[in-house]
């Protein structure tokens, strides 16, 4: 692929920077873990060998069923989490968009909305 | 080609009074048989009342010219017109369905096959026959394909509900293998459409047009052409479909298969695929004549191989047929008249003999030729009918077969310019065999069922033959003797007509 | 790219805009619905249906005013407004309104989040006809999607329409990563998303373009993933698990709906987007029809499953529409934009038959299981639960062979006119191969359909007298459906001027 000066290809320079950038980044930890293991002492021991599971001891194997209750959770807060996102850069720019970026949003969370009251209906929020 | 426009109304209520009829029948209760049947005779008549109208109207000074001719629009966007008309070779075809379809339909009053259901049965005979008037008279080749595929339906479901014990077999087969014919035919007709300049569908526009088409493009049109009508002719090697069919198909069926729905193939050929295709024609003619040849010799020999009445009659169609190609393949006026004549003397002849098959099964439960004997003893007029039969499908000279094959093995004497004459010759000579084998698997057949004496059939079921089946019977003898002696009552409409198509070729 | 500048929010022409409204509205209803007791049987679908038939309403109002406006793009070159879309869209809405009708009489339970999941399909299936920008119409596939991943598993007593939704799900997953990568190369090389400018850009360069190795990934990559949702041969494997393990109505729904919007999503990417490529992609799309064509309709006769056949059928059916997409690569030729419209027409006419045929698929496999309560296991669907349905209901059994005989392609059906005109295009672009390959697997397929009418009209039925003790019953809802089904196939049929007169107007595309 060959670099030329047309609009394309320097398009496509631009996602060098990102290239760049995450070789930085690996190296740049890969390093640091490195010189870190030179330097500390390793005395492994049975407890330290343990998964870390927030501080409950681990029973049985990790490839085990999980409750279904944790998926829903997941999703609720997978939701809340992107419409987050989504509302983030819209606040910063809300003195631009004026009334219709607004009334976007509204339309926006309003639908949101309704799938929260639906959820709320069908008994997802409680803890069975 | 001159286009007559008087009476133009005339050919459209012709095809389609079947289908009032059907309309009639819809609504007609189920259990009121006798009403039906006076639906279905009342509808057919009317037909073939309109049809002796356009007989009457007819110029038989101008047989050349399409007739009562009416074209509007159909489809504009895809350039299709509803445009019909008949010239000398579409009238005697287009009349004999009529004809064929009213006498089936009296066959009919006294004989509806198991597993009854007379309702169902006469809707689709009368939707068959709208398909084949249609296709006869059709100058627009969507016209002509809706119409030759409309016959596929109802043929499928006569032979599938009303046949005999391997129906579905044979109904599958009858089916796909139109099927996959008129498929690739409705490539090569979009493909001619296109090489003319995407103008029109009307035949008289590609009959002027097609010559221009390059040659070896042409050859692969008429490739698709050829592989649909084949298939419906049914030439060798494309005739498997046609003995099961015939077998398993109630008598009606057998009739109208073998009276018309085998001649919309060799139509096709004379109508369509040579006329807009000449250079093709000349190039493909020696292979369609080979053919006929070869399905001439086979058909007889598998005549010969036959146990079964109704199967040997359907094994002589693929004979038969095999002069009619002949007759095309030589691209001669003499050939394509004899072509013509025999279509329709294959139609009444054969027509005829699975009629008598019909009513010699319904006598004797079977069709087993070593089964029957002594007809002439105990049924002698069905005997005697069998025996006049037998001698036009032989082409004994003074009935309507003879008229179909002589001239057609002579015509292979002198083929058209640009055709190998030897080539030709051969094929006379083979031809004229397959006249000698026709002879003998005819005279055998009528000899062991007809001659001897009975063997043990003395129920009550074997009577001689009845009111319905005179009244259905008598004008296809009339017919067939009266062609036979006067055979220019048919060649003088035919010709001119034919003069026309062959304009390319030169006469 | 500059963010600075004044921001001019994006005109919103909210009559264009209504059919999507109409839809997303009645979703919102039914969802409002968890908030009322259980509505009356029948008042779900009633909503679905009625808020689909005034999207297709709307649709049809749009499809007349741009016989005198030009097409044109909405929301900031978001969505097409064009008759291409807009056609499309009216077969959706049709779909969705007979599924409405026919599900409200199927056994599974009447539940306000089947329908809502119909219209969120059917929102996803119309923004995918329309969409004019890669990441719009992404977003319409995962919306469509994801409701039909559900709707395929629905049924929650039978295990085979679970495995039917799980497998759909992680095929289609698998299908979507290939259409975002391909997005993101093309993307990558063009710099931009809208299918329009993609096409304009590409056509706008004057020397021989650099980084097309990149480009043709990307077209590759979204071909595969358009072949996915399309199935085509040899992307294929998902469709008859699927279609025979999803609830039967759910099945019609996903062949008619699911085959519209993937179909003119990927015309209409190819041929605004690449046709400047159209040599390069053209082969591509000749050996996904050849393919699609023989192993669709050679499978297609083997099955013993009726819905695995016409699953097959299906398949076949994507094959003919193909064979259009091939006619409207031929660029440079003068009817190019007839293999563009005939696949169109085919596609929404298939749609029109694949509803009809699968409702009437679920009448006998509903009355299979009315009889055979006892025996488990046996599928309902098996070509033996149709033998005699002829004795049993003659008109019901005329109307499947309708519809059977128009996917078969007999003349004076719709399926006739459908055939036709792809077959046409190709003659007309001079791929006769094609035209005689197609022809060819339509003989193959109407095997098939001669099977299903077989049993129907010429076999006698297993289980004698249980069977042609009760006829199959018909509901009203379920009548119509099948009845106006039938009549459009006629009617089309016999008379498709009407149809091909727009269809020239069909192939000009917004930009």
């Amino acid at each position: 692929m060959s670099v030329g000066e047309s609009g394309v290809s320097e398009f496509l320079r631009s996602y060098l920077t990102v290239g760049w950038f995450g070789i930085a980044a690996v190296v740049l930890a890969g390093l640091l873990l490195w010189v870190a293991s030179l330097v500390r002492p390793s005395r492994p021991g049975h407890e330290k060998l343990l998964t870390y599971e927030s501080g409950v001891d681990p029973v049985g194997e990790g490839w085990s069923q999980s409750q279904v209750r944790y998926y829903i959770f997941a999703l609720l807060f997978v939701v809340f989490d992107v419409e987050a996102v989504f509302i983030f850069p819209w606040a910063t720019q809300l003195e631009r968009y004026g009334t219709f970026g607004l009334v976007e949003m509204g339309v926006f969370v309003f639908v949101l909305l309704l799938g929260l009251v639906y959820a709320w209906r069908k008994g997802v929020l409680r803890w069975v | 080609m001159q286009m007559i426009r008087d009476n133009n109304w005339v050919l459209s209520v012709g095809t389609f009074l079947p289908m009032l009829g059907v309309i009639a029948l819809l609504v007609t209760p189920k259990a009121n048989e006798a009403a039906i049947k006076m639906v279905a005779l009342l509808t057919s008549v009317a037909t073939v009342i309109i049809g002796i109208f356009t007989l009457v109207n007819f110029d038989f000074d101008q047989a050349g010219a399409m007739q009562f001719v009416a074209q509007t629009d159909w489809i504009p966007v895809i350039k299709s017109t509803y445009f019909i008309g008949v010239d000398g070779i579409s009238l005697p075809l287009y009349l004999l369905s009529m004809v064929v379809t009213l006498l089936v339909v009296i066959y009919s009053l006294d004989h509806i096959p198991s597993p009854g259901n007379p309702k169902a049965f006469f809707i689709l005979m009368l939707i068959l026959q709208t398909g084949m008037a249609g296709t006869f008279i059709a100058q627009d080749l969507i016209l002509f394909f809706v119409f030759f595929e409309l016959v596929l339906l109802p043929m499928y479901f006569m032979i599938g509900v009303w046949g005999g014990e391997q129906r579905q077999y044979a109904s599958l087969k009858f089916f796909l293998y139109t099927m996959f014919g008129s498929a690739l035919m409705l490539v090569a007709f979009l493909a001619i459409f296109f090489k003319t300049g995407a103008e029109s569908f009307a035949i008289p526009y590609l009959v002027e047009n097609g010559g221009g088409i390059a040659k070896n493009v042409q050859v692969w049109i008429f490739a698709g052409m050829f592989i649909g009508f084949a298939v419906k002719v049914p030439m060798f090697p494309f005739h498997t479909w046609l003995p099961d069919a015939h077998t398993q198909a109630p008598t009606q069926g057998s009739v109208i298969l073998a009276a018309i729905l085998l001649k919309l193939g060799t139509y096709g050929f004379v109508r369509i695929a040579i006329p807009t295709l000449p250079d093709a024609a000349i190039e493909w003619a020696p292979w369609i004549g080979g053919l006929a040849v070869v399905g001439i010799i086979y058909g007889a020999f598998g005549c010969l191989a036959q146990t079964d009445m109704k199967r040997l009659i359907a094994f002589s169609s693929v004979a038969h047929m095999g002069f009619v190609m002949l007759g095309i393949s030589t691209l001669t006026s003499f050939g394509v008249n004899a072509a013509v004549f025999g279509m329709v003397a294959h139609g009444l002849i054969t027509g005829m003999l699975f009629f008598i098959a019909g009513s010699v099964k319904e006598r004797y439960h079977t069709l087993e030729i070593a089964k029957l004997g002594g007809m002439l003893t105990q049924v002698p007029r069905l005997g005697w009918i069998l025996g006049l039969c037998s001698m036009a499908s032989l082409g004994l000279p003074g009935l309507a077969g003879f008229w179909g094959e002589f001239p057609a093995i002579l015509s292979a004497y002198n083929p058209a310019d640009g055709l190998n004459v030897s080539v030709y010759r051969t094929y006379m000579v083979i031809a004229a065999l397959g006249t000698v084998f026709a002879a003998a698997y005819l005279l055998w057949l009528y000899q062991r069922t007809a001659f001897g004496t009975p063997k043990g059939h003395d129920h009550h079921d074997v009577h001689d033959v009845t009111t319905y089946e005179w009244v259905a019977w008598l004008p296809l003898l009339v017919a067939i003797v009266a062609f036979g002696v006067v055979p220019n009552l048919l060649f003088g409409v035919i010709d001119p007509a034919v003069q026309e198509t062959l304009r390319a070729f030169g006469g | 790219m500059d963010i600075a500048g004044d921001f001019l929010p994006p005109t919103i022409e909210w009559f264009a805009l209504s059919p999507y409204i109409a839809l997303v509205a009645g979703a919102l209803i039914l969802l409002l619905g968890s908030l009322t007791p259980q509505w009356p049987r029948g008042w779900y679908g009633l909503v679905s249906a009625t808020s689909a038939g005034v999207a297709g309403v709307l649709s049809v109002l749009q499809f007349a005013n741009l016989a005198d406006e030009l097409p044109r793009t909405l929301v900031k070159g978001a969505l097409a407004h064009d008759r291409f879309g807009l056609l499309a869209l009216i077969a959706i809405c049709v779909a969705v309104v007979f599924t409405s009708m026919t599900t409200v009489d199927a056994d599974t339970s009447d539940s306000l989040e089947h329908f809502a999941l119909l219209l969120t399909a059917a929102l996803g299936a119309a923004i995918m006809v329309t969409a004019n920008d890669l990441v719009v119409s992404f977003l319409g596939i995962e919306t469509l999607s994801l409701s039909l991943y559900v709707l395929a598993a629905s049924d929650r007593r039978r295990s085979a329409s679970q495995e039917a939704g799980l497998k759909y799900f992680i095929l289609g997953g698998f299908a979507s990563a290939f259409l975002l990568y391909g997005i993101a190369l093309v993307y990558g090389t063009t710099g931009q998303t809208s299918i329009s400018g993609i096409g304009s850009t590409l056509a706008g360069e004057v020397s021989v373009p650099r980084n097309d190795a990149m480009l043709l990934a990307g077209v590759a990559l979204l071909l595969v993933g358009f072949g996915f949702k399309v199935s085509l041969v040899p992307f294929h494997s998902w469709t008859p698990d699927v279609y025979h393990g999803a609830p039967t109505h759910v099945t019609g729904f996903m062949a008619s709906l699911g085959k519209v919007a993937a179909i003119v999503a990927l015309v209409r990417l190819f041929v605004v987007a690449f046709p400047t490529r159209a040599d390069d992609w053209r082969p591509a799309v000749f050996a996904l029809a050849v393919l699609t064509l023989l192993v669709g309709s050679v499978l297609a006769i083997v099955q013993r499953d009726v819905k695995r056949m016409l699953a097959y059928s299906s398949i076949s059916h994507a094959g003919f529409m193909m064979v259009g997409l091939e006619a409207a690569g031929r660029i440079g030729s003068s009817s190019a934009s007839d293999g563009v419209s005939s696949a169109l027409v085919y596609v929404v006419l298939y749609s029109v038959l694949a509803v009809g045929s699968f409702a009437a698929v679920s009448v006998v496999s509903q009355h299979a299981s009315d009889v055979t309560s006892t025996s488990e296991g046996q599928s309902t669907t098996s070509l033996d639960a149709f033998n005699g349905v002829a004795k049993t209901n003659p008109v019901f059994a005329l109307g499947f062979t309708v519809l059977l005989l128009a996917q078969a392609g007999v003349p004076l059906t719709s399926g006739f006119v459908a055939k036709f005109g792809v077959i046409r295009a190709a003659v007309s672009t001079e791929s006769y191969v094609l035209a005689v390959l197609a022809m060819v697997s339509a003989v193959i397929a109407a095997y098939l359909y001669l099977r299903i009418m077989v049993s129907m009209w010429l076999s006698v039925p297993a289980s004698g007298e249980a069977t042609s003790a009760l006829a199959p019953k018909l509901s009203l809802p379920l009548r119509v459906t099948l009845v106006s089904a039938v009549a459009i196939t006629l009617v089309l049929g016999v008379l498709p001027t009407w149809l091909l007169d727009v269809s020239d107007s069909l192939a000009l595309f917004a930009r």
